[in-house]
């Protein structure tokens, strides 16, 4: 049984953009960035596949997209092939459901790929296929689209309650973008400086242009497989997928879980139980790439992950403890923020960094890195998604 | 619906890209939430059963699982707790920006205590923390819908916060 424990092997990630491409043009491209990290494997060996997309069936008009997929990519799996939706989190829904496979037993070699296509062809569409990705009927017919308005709400509700700073969340877009300047895949490949930062754009005050991670088309893939398999496949360092955790408590803004919006206990929960069945705690994380959709959401979530105590992310992200060096590096390949979120793929291509990260070939390495973390929240902050990684399997 | 690009649309009436709900009660068993709404009530659904009280809306009690359900009324006026004036990004149909978002307070005595929502009739730069607020109810376009062999026309209203003007 315990040669079944699944494993991460492999992963390759497209660029992200503004991309000239369609959605299965994207898949392809990350799909051969994927094989071409493990030379050992090929298309014939994945039995299972799950593709991992939200909005494919409005953007690019295919519902239906696993099978599709699956031919485009030359793959014939015969265990699994479906399509999974959780929004921002699909691929790390995707990933788990993976991990239940291979050691159920029901496949042997999964592929998990995302991706969208958000770019269209009028700029309109883009934001008006956002009023699809909340509660249609009740908050997107408020006007609650693209979500920085509701995360400007968090900001200001964590402002008015820890003293949190337009400085701190700008020390997150800062580092963050650090991370993806030499990233050859990311969407925002510059440097920021603080003044910058602070008088960029208004999108939905406090939140400036850079508080808020761009509209990114992209695909991402990953292989998991057993480790068995895995040892079969990869000379590399095995990574181990030691857990994880899916809350899912509420979804219309009006059932909010917390005392207020800068409270998030629904992802304090999620920690926990991923916590628990990956059998380590806060302070075992070397390296963590967690949901930047914003900067508040990042100083939120290192909370709320306990690496620092309840109200004091601001001072935490600001004295650079998510930085190398730090106490936990953090969104090491620049994050949502500077590669850009394609919903279906972003858990994917925070799986590809841990990866990177345990397997000690990251572009910015965490040393001697054993334990990693990958989270996603999805909706109106209403869906947390956690995984954790290592190079050692629970004990 | 545009038909730049897609003549066959032209005339049609494609649900699927309409950004208010189906609401007639052909396409949903809350048709009753909007029939209130019409008649200037913010209501939802209380367990018959159990007395829970579920928002939004529904068809059976989320506690006890009962489906016998009846309407009450939730407040109508509300306090600011916290609100941005989105500036970009402003989906087609709330335009012209600023679109103005609110978190709202309905009280301690409401089964609903908070909620999100838009704010309309305020001018950009006015609103402020704890201004006291009452829900709007507004038509909004009307869908063609197929019964029998007729086209009918089916109204609708949707509904939103507004600030109450200080004297």
């Amino acid at each position: 049984m315990n040669d079944r424990r699944a494993c991460i092997i492999a992963a390759g990630v497209s660029d992200f953009g503004v991309r000239q491409a369609h959605i299965v043009d994207l898949f392809q491209e990350a799909s051969k960035r994927c094989f071409d990290d493990i030379p050992g494997l090929k298309p014939k060996d994945v039995d299972g596949l799950i593709v991992a997309t939200s909005l494919a069936g409005r953007s690019c008009c295919q519902t239906n997209i696993a099978p599709l997929i699956a031919e485009r990519l030359g793959l014939k799996p015969t265990s699994f092939c479906t399509r999974v939706d959780t929004l921002c989190a699909s691929g790390n829904s995707g990933i788990l459901i993976a991990k239940a496979l291979v050691e159920s037993g029901m496949a042997e070699v999964v592929m998990v790929t995302g991706g969208e296509k958000l770019h269209m062809p009028q700029r309109w569409e883009t934001f008006y296929s956002q009023l699809t990705t909340s509660e249609h009927d009740w908050d997107c017919a408020q006007g609650m689209g693209l979500p920085p308005p509701f995360f400007a709400l968090h900001a200001k509700e964590h402002m008015k309650h820890y003293g949190t700073t337009k400085e701190q969340l700008a020390a997150v877009s800062i580092t963050n973008y650090d991370f993806g300047y030499t990233n050859p895949i990311a969407q925002q490949k510059k440097k920021l400086t603080m003044e910058e930062t602070l008088s960029a754009t208004p999108i939905a005050p406090p939140l400036t242009l850079y508080d808020c991670c761009p509209v990114t088309d992209g695909a991402a893939a990953v292989i998991i497989t057993s480790e068995k398999r895995a040892k079969e496949l990869s000379s590399r360092p095995l990574v181990y997928m030691r857990g994880g955790s899916q809350v899912s408590i509420h979804s219309n803004s009006a059932n909010w879980p917390g005392e207020h919006l800068g409270d998030w206990p629904h992802l304090k929960l999620a920690a926990q139980k991923a916590y628990k069945n990956a059998g380590v705690s806060p302070d075992d994380i070397d390296v963590a790439n967690i949901h930047d959709c914003f900067s508040i959401s990042e100083i939120i979530e290192v909370e709320e992950f306990g690496f620092c105590k309840k109200g004091e992310g601001g001072p935490y992200v600001a004295s650079g403890q998510i930085k190398l060096g730090g106490k936990v590096p953090t969104n090491t390949d620049g994050g949502l923020l500077s590669c850009g979120h394609p919903f279906g793929a972003t858990g994917i291509r925070q799986g590809a960094e841990i990866l990177r990260q345990l397997q000690g070939r990251a572009a910015f390495q965490v040393k001697d890195a054993k334990i990693g973390l990958a989270h996603n929240l999805s909706g109106l902050c209403a869906e947390h998604t956690v995984v954790i990684y290592g190079r050692e399997p629970v004990k | 619906m545009s038909t730049i690009g897609n003549p066959i649309l032209e005339g049609k009436y494609a649900a699927s890209m309409d950004l208010w709900p189906l609401e007639a009660r052909q396409f949903n068993r809350i048709y009753e939430f909007y029939d209130n709404l019409r008649a200037g009530r913010f209501t939802t659904t209380r367990c018959k059963r159990c007395q829970h009280v579920d928002y939004p809306p529904r068809v059976i009690c989320s506690e006890c699982y009962s489906d016998e359900l009846e309407y009450i009324d939730l407040p109508v006026k509300g306090k600011v707790i916290s609100f941005t004036e989105q500036a970009r990004g402003v989906p087609l149909g709330f335009e012209p920006a600023p679109l103005i978002h609110a978190w709202i307070d309905l009280g301690k005595d409401s089964p609903v205590k908070r909620l999100l929502s838009r704010i309309h009739n305020c001018p950009a730069g006015s609103l402020k923390e704890d201004d006291d607020v009452q829900l709007i109810v507004f038509d909004i376009p009307a869908h063609p819908m197929e019964v029998g062999k007729e086209t009918k026309t089916m109204e609708r209203v949707f509904f939103g916060f507004e600030p109450i003007k200080k004297d």
